[in-house]
């Protein structure tokens, strides 16, 4: 469906910009541009919002606002950074608050270029992300539809980062249930997980040469091997879990038990696990909100 | 035309006829700011795309109220347009509204939740000029029922001016258009997000933006029952009262939520109430009378107390709801 | 029950009485009414004599309460209306001939099931709640719980009396039980607040036994009867002062505008004892008193006043009702407001409003006993009767929650009780006297905001919320689910209730009745089952949403409820209902409400002595 492109909504947010630019955005609404003939709304509201529009550089303050509204936006979405400011930090590069441009946080699919950006290369940037909005649509779609065709493969460094992203995502939705940021998954460091793939197997499921989960195991000299898996919120309850777990298993072909651990809220993640023949053997706290529930199970 | 072919022809064509509306309304308002304004199809642009977004919450149980939201404003217009008793349909409107704000306040952000006191507010102002607009009707037409009212001879405008203009008044609350965009608008992003609305995305959304649909229909149809009697001068009145709100949308300014319940409650105390007081006192029944001739004509059948068999109701007092 | 100390024992012999008293009641209204009376004269000369001795007694006992708090107005009003009974029963009346003293009507067989059901209710309720309550949550109120229970089944005892006298010399006799009944419980925990306020509903109701007392007096002189269903059936215009008397002691039983200051000063007792005084007791005395005089005084001016205080105390209640936090005082405002609503019923007297005036009495019991005993735990649980403190309580108290959620909703949604009931007022109104409808309009929207903001209130969920252990005791749970499906059957049979049991009283009294047409009931049925699905939805809970936190302008601090403030300061948000302060106080409210309530009730007496 093209509506995607028919109406686009947008949230603005002025990170740090000399307001240059965003009287340029104004100006897109008013009647010489009047951008609401394409259907564009100026929403002010990340959850309503399609495009998210950021003018000038950022700093130490508005890094988290960047970030928050980013999360707080539905899928699929698009970011366009208006100015140079916003593109690459501008003339404020060098500044000791500026990390940069937009894309030292979030990542950006179109710039728009300008000092201050003109309308008609805004409205012009606008619409270039129109069609990015439209092709993630697409892949959003393609994505759900190619979930059967999932394909596993053992990860390299090279897909570090997305294995990162990945176990963000999914982190962040257990730390919802305990209310406590502190699981490991979330602090991890883009270092320590390449050490971590240096020591251990990792395997991945990938759709579309997107990675929506991974799995990862590490033997131990007494031939116990502990695993953790990992999938993508969007895309549990599709078998993929339980894929990833047999996945390990033959990669082990020594590992005589297999030991696994989970908090004790993830209800679906333990009732996955004793589907699968886990089998809790002890718990251990790790915050005054998390309780680690340790599994384990035998080859059969 | 029968009821239900009444019934099915609201639930399909309110959706389209208000999507239009929605699209002539951002279109005049835009030609109003001398702007060229989006094409007339833009609402169902809008909700196409909001439907396939992603839906995301802040509490997973705040989309069903949203739901039943929808359902019971397609069903207040299914009852109006049935034919059915007005109180009722009122009734259920409220019910309605009243899902709306508890799932705001379900959602349980700051914004929502003065969006969702600001809406309540809306409702306290408008609903006495909503009752008494029913009532008004009532005495013109000796009944309650939309059937009854519609078929009514003569054009119910002229017995009810007053209760009319009082109207109006409240259908600016109602299409949640300036001055009385307290709890939802758009434009005032600054200070309300987007209010009532600001928690709910993707098809929820879309589902809440349907619903106004089928509720600006019903309303411009409760507009129409003023000028039953001669149905196109109705249908073109309806229309013109929509253009109207959009003219006063863009005139005026952001009222407080303190003058909107203030006017709100002076315009039903003053038209509203005036005019019923004014019809009662011309059908004959002097206000402070009223009850006693009301009482009167009731001719009391004396039963013994204690276990007579019931006289049958003489006719012509026979109760009006039986 | 005065002499049990030991809590167990009690507890077996209230569950018994109270079943009992339940059994009693709903076999009562499976027999055919009205019952024959002969069996039931009662007219022993000893009987008389004992009725005489009982109110030379109550009346010793309260003059002597009124010396010790030293109270002149105690002691004057008692003294000036025992003076006047016992000068009556001793003079003039002496000799009158009662036919009957007890008389069963289907008014008396709804009064008596509300009574016996939903006061069984709150006694079972009681036994938990008052073990708590001196237990855990008020260790330093002195317990006198033998007292209390003993006062809690002569209360219900009287208001038997109260439904079924015909004797006006025995109603009055109940009256003044209720009236000191009333007195002990409000002044249970002995505070000084306590015992002011007991003192205060003293007095106004003692003004409306003095009044009637005078209402006997006259219609005796008048008439040469003293029996209710004379009263009622007398078309003579030498009834309506005494009428318009017993409405006067209606009114100050039920709290209307003058007088409501006592009902709400009762919140000052256990909740028990406010859900008894709200729902199925002392109040509804005084609106069943006004019902019954509906046909003497409809058409009069009598009736007419007495409707407009009806309708002042309605729009004045709803909104008084908006501008207090504090649960309990919310729910009494609400309270005299809906019992506005039903004194204005009485006051217009038509068939029409008489049928919707016993219909608000049904609903508004169970629905308001449903809510008083709900705020009764939470306030235990939470420590806390303040609406504010509410937040979140649909996780922190699911159970109890849904049940005020319900209570809330048979209060003024449709397609629940107390809405059909209004909806039939409304009709009734603008069929007798359309320009009293604006007071039902105007209140009826300020009913829809206090109730919805605190059904929001309850939803909202803002921080981590904590389960509560234990929500509810056993005595407590039986209560409060038999209440909540009370609530929701008594909407389901509707139209049973109304066709076996409102319906032939009115018609004995009227000879019509008005009922829902079949349309409209149909109608009610699929909004009803609407209503019903909504729980069935959260069988798709959450499936196919993605949770993130709510927006806080984009600074939020990982949480819904944290924000960044200025100067970087991690804040906690909070919300806070509107109750409109600014545009209303409730101070006003109640000053003027009491002068319009003297005013129309000086006019009222007036107009009937003319």
């Amino acid at each position: 469906m093209s509506s995607f492109s028919k109406s686009p909504w947008i949230i603005h947010y002025d990170a740090s910009s000399c307001n240059g630019c965003d009287i340029e955005v104004l100006a897109c609404l008013t009647p010489v541009f009047d951008v609401e003939r394409l259907g564009v709304v100026n929403t002010g509201n990340p959850k309503h919002a399609d495009i998210f529009l950021v003018t000038g550089a950022v700093n130490e303050q508005s890094h988290v606002v960047i970030r928050n509204i980013y999360n707080q936006m539905p899928e699929p979405k698009v970011v366009v950074a208006v100015g140079v400011c916003a593109a690459t930090g501008g003339v404020f590069r060098e500044c000791y608050n500026i990390s940069g441009g937009v894309d030292s946080v979030i990542p950006v699919d179109v710039h728009v270029p300008g000092c201050a950006a003109r309308p008609e290369a805004i409205i012009d940037g606008v619409v270039q992300a129109l069609g990015v909005l439209e092709k993630k649509h697409a892949d959003m779609v393609a994505t759900a539809a190619n979930i059967d065709q999932t394909i596993y493969l053992p990860a390299e460094a090279g897909d570090a980062p997305a294995v990162l992203a990945l176990q963000k995502v999914a982190g962040q939705t257990e730390a919802e249930l305990y209310g406590d940021e502190s699981l490991p998954v979330l602090q991890q460091t883009l270092t320590e997980l390449l050490g971590d793939m240096g020591r251990m197997l990792f395997i991945k499921a990938v759709v579309n040469s997107k990675l929506i989960g991974f799995a990862r195991g590490e033997i131990r000299p007494d031939g116990i091997c502990e695993t953790a898996v990992v999938v993508h919120p969007y895309f549990r309850r599709h078998g993929i879990g339980r894929r990833l777990h047999e996945e390990i298993e033959q990669a082990f072909p020594d590992a005589h038990r297999f030991e696994t651990f989970t908090g004790q809220r993830n209800e679906p993640g333990l009732r996955l696990l004793a589907k699968l023949g886990y089998r809790e053997f002890k718990t251990e706290p790790f915050t005054p909100a998390i309780m680690w529930v340790h599994l384990q199970r035998e080859r059969q | 035309m029968n009821t239900w072919v009444r019934v099915i022809l609201y639930l399909i064509a309110a959706p389209v006829v208000g999507c239009l509306l929605a699209g002539w309304d951002r279109r005049i308002s835009a030609r109003m700011q001398s702007r060229r304004g989006p094409p007339i199809l833009q609402p169902l642009y809008d909700v196409q795309k909001l439907w396939q977004k992603q839906n995301i919450v802040v509490r997973r149980s705040q989309n069903f109220y949203i739901v039943f939201f929808l359902l019971l404003v397609v069903f207040t217009g299914a009852l109006f347009f049935a034919g059915s008793d007005l109180l009722l349909v009122i009734f259920a409107l409220t019910l309605a509204a009243i899902f709306f704000v508890l799932g705001a306040y379900n959602a349980s952000s700051p914004y929502s939740f003065v969006g969702a006191e600001r809406e309540l507010i809306q409702m306290m102002a408008y609903e006495p000029m909503i009752l008494l607009t029913a009532i008004g009707m009532y005495i013109a037409t000796k009944s309650f029922s939309v059937d009854a009212i519609a078929g009514h001879p003569t054009l119910l405008v002229l017995m009810l001016p007053g209760i009319f203009l009082g109207f109006l008044y409240t259908l600016e609350i109602k299409f949640r258009k300036s001055p009385f965009d307290l709890s939802c608008s758009h434009h005032a992003h600054q200070e309300l997000v987007r209010g009532i609305t600001t928690e709910f995305s993707g098809r929820t959304l879309a589902l809440i933006e349907i619903a106004h649909w089928y509720e600006n229909v019903f309303l411009l149809g409760w507009v129409y029952l003023f000028f039953a009697s001669s149905p196109l001068l109705g249908v073109a009145v309806s229309l013109l009262v929509f253009v109207f709100v959009i003219l006063v949308d863009n005139v005026f300014a952001r009222l407080k939520w303190q003058t909107a319940i203030r006017s709100a409650w002076v315009v039903a105390a003053v038209l509203g109430f005036g005019n019923i007081l004014v019809l009662s006192l011309l059908s004959g029944k002097p206000a402070t009378a009223a009850l006693v001739a009301a009482t009167k004509p009731v001719e009391r059948v004396e039963v013994p107390i204690h276990g007579a068999p019931l006289a049958p109701n003489p006719a012509g007092v026979a109760p009006r709801r039986n | 029950m005065l002499c049990l100390r030991s809590d167990r024992l009690r507890r077996i012999l209230a569950v018994c009485v109270t079943l009992a008293i339940g059994v009693a009641a709903l076999a009562l209204a499976t027999l055919p009414t009205p019952i024959d009376p002969a069996g039931i004269s009662l007219n022993h000369p000893w009987l008389h004599k004992g009725t005489v001795l009982i109110e030379i007694g109550i009346s010793l006992y309260i003059i002597f309460i009124g010396l010790r708090a030293k109270n002149p107005m105690i002691v004057a009003l008692t003294l000036a209306q025992a003076g006047l009974m016992v000068w009556f029963e001793l003079g003039p009346g002496a000799h009158v001939e009662v036919a009957q003293n007890l008389f069963v009507d289907k008014l008396s067989v709804i009064m008596a099931l509300i009574n016996g059901l939903v006061g069984g209710g709150i006694c079972i309720y009681s036994l938990g709640y008052m073990r708590e309550y001196h237990e855990e949550a008020h260790c330093d109120v002195p317990d006198r719980r033998p007292l209390f229970f003993a006062l809690l089944f002569v209360f219900i005892g009287a208001m038997y009396g109260l439904i079924f006298a015909n004797n006006l010399v025995w109603l009055f006799l109940f009256w003044e039980i209720t009236t000191l009944c009333s007195f002990l419980l409000i002044g249970y925990t002995q505070t000084e607040e306590a015992k002011r306020n007991a003192r205060r509903a003293l007095v106004m109701n003692l003004a409306g036994g003095l009044a009637f007392a005078l209402a006997i007096v006259f219609l005796h002189k008048n008439t040469g009867s003293i029996e209710l269903q004379k009263l009622i059936t007398s078309k003579s215009a030498l009834a309506l002062l005494p009428a318009a008397l017993l409405c006067f002691a209606g009114i100050t039983k039920s709290a209307q505008l003058p007088f409501s200051s006592w009902l709400l000063g009762a919140m000052v007792a256990p909740t028990p004892v406010s859900a008894l005084l709200h729902s199925s007791t002392m109040v509804k005395a005084g609106v069943y008193l006004v019902l019954r005089m509906a046909p003497v005084i409809t058409g009069t001016k009598v009736g007419l006043m007495v409707a407009v205080v009806g309708g002042i105390t309605f729009v004045i209640g709803s909104l008084a009702a908006i501008t207090t936090s504090e649960a309990k005082r919310v729910l009494a405002w609400s309270t005299i407001a809906n019992l506005g609503l039903i004194v204005l019923c009485g006051g217009i007297g038509t068939y029409e409003a008489v049928w919707a005036g016993v219909l608000l009495i049904i609903f508004h019991a169970v629905a308001k006993c449903l809510l008083f005993l709900c705020v009764g735990v939470v306030d235990h649980k939470l420590h806390s009767r303040n609406i504010e403190d509410m937040s979140g309580l649909i996780l922190r108290m699911p159970r109890v929650a849904v049940m005020l959620l319900i209570g809330m909703a048979g209060m003024f949604l449709a397609p629940f009780g107390m809405l059909i009931s209004k909806w039939a007022v409304l009709k009734a109104v603008v069929d007798a006297a359309p320009w009293l409808s604006v007071f039902i309009v105007f209140g009826s929207s300020a009913t829809l905001f206090f109730w919805v903001k605190w059904m929001g209130k309850l939803l909202e969920v803002v921080g981590p919320c904590e389960r509560v252990k234990k929500e509810l005791v056993a005595g407590e749970a039986v209560a409060l689910y038999g209440l909540s499906a009370a609530t929701f059957l008594t909407c389901l049979f509707f139209p049973l209730i109304s066709s076996r049991f409102v319906e032939p009283y009115v018609v004995a009294v009227y000879g019509q009745s008005a009922s829902l047409s079949e349309g409209n009931i149909i109608i009610m049925a699929i909004m009803m089952s609407l209503v019903m699905l909504f729980p069935l939805s959260f069988i798709s809970y959450g499936r196919g949403v993605k949770v993130v936190d709510a927006y806080l302008g984009g600074a939020n601090v990982n949480s819904s409820v944290r924000f960044l403030g200025s100067a970087s300061a991690v804040e906690e948000v909070t919300m806070h209902n509107y109750y409109l302060r600014g545009l209303i106080s409730e101070h006003w409210l109640s000053r003027w409400g009491v002068i319009g309530g003297v005013v129309l009730l000086t006019v009222m007496l007036v107009m009937a002595c003319l």
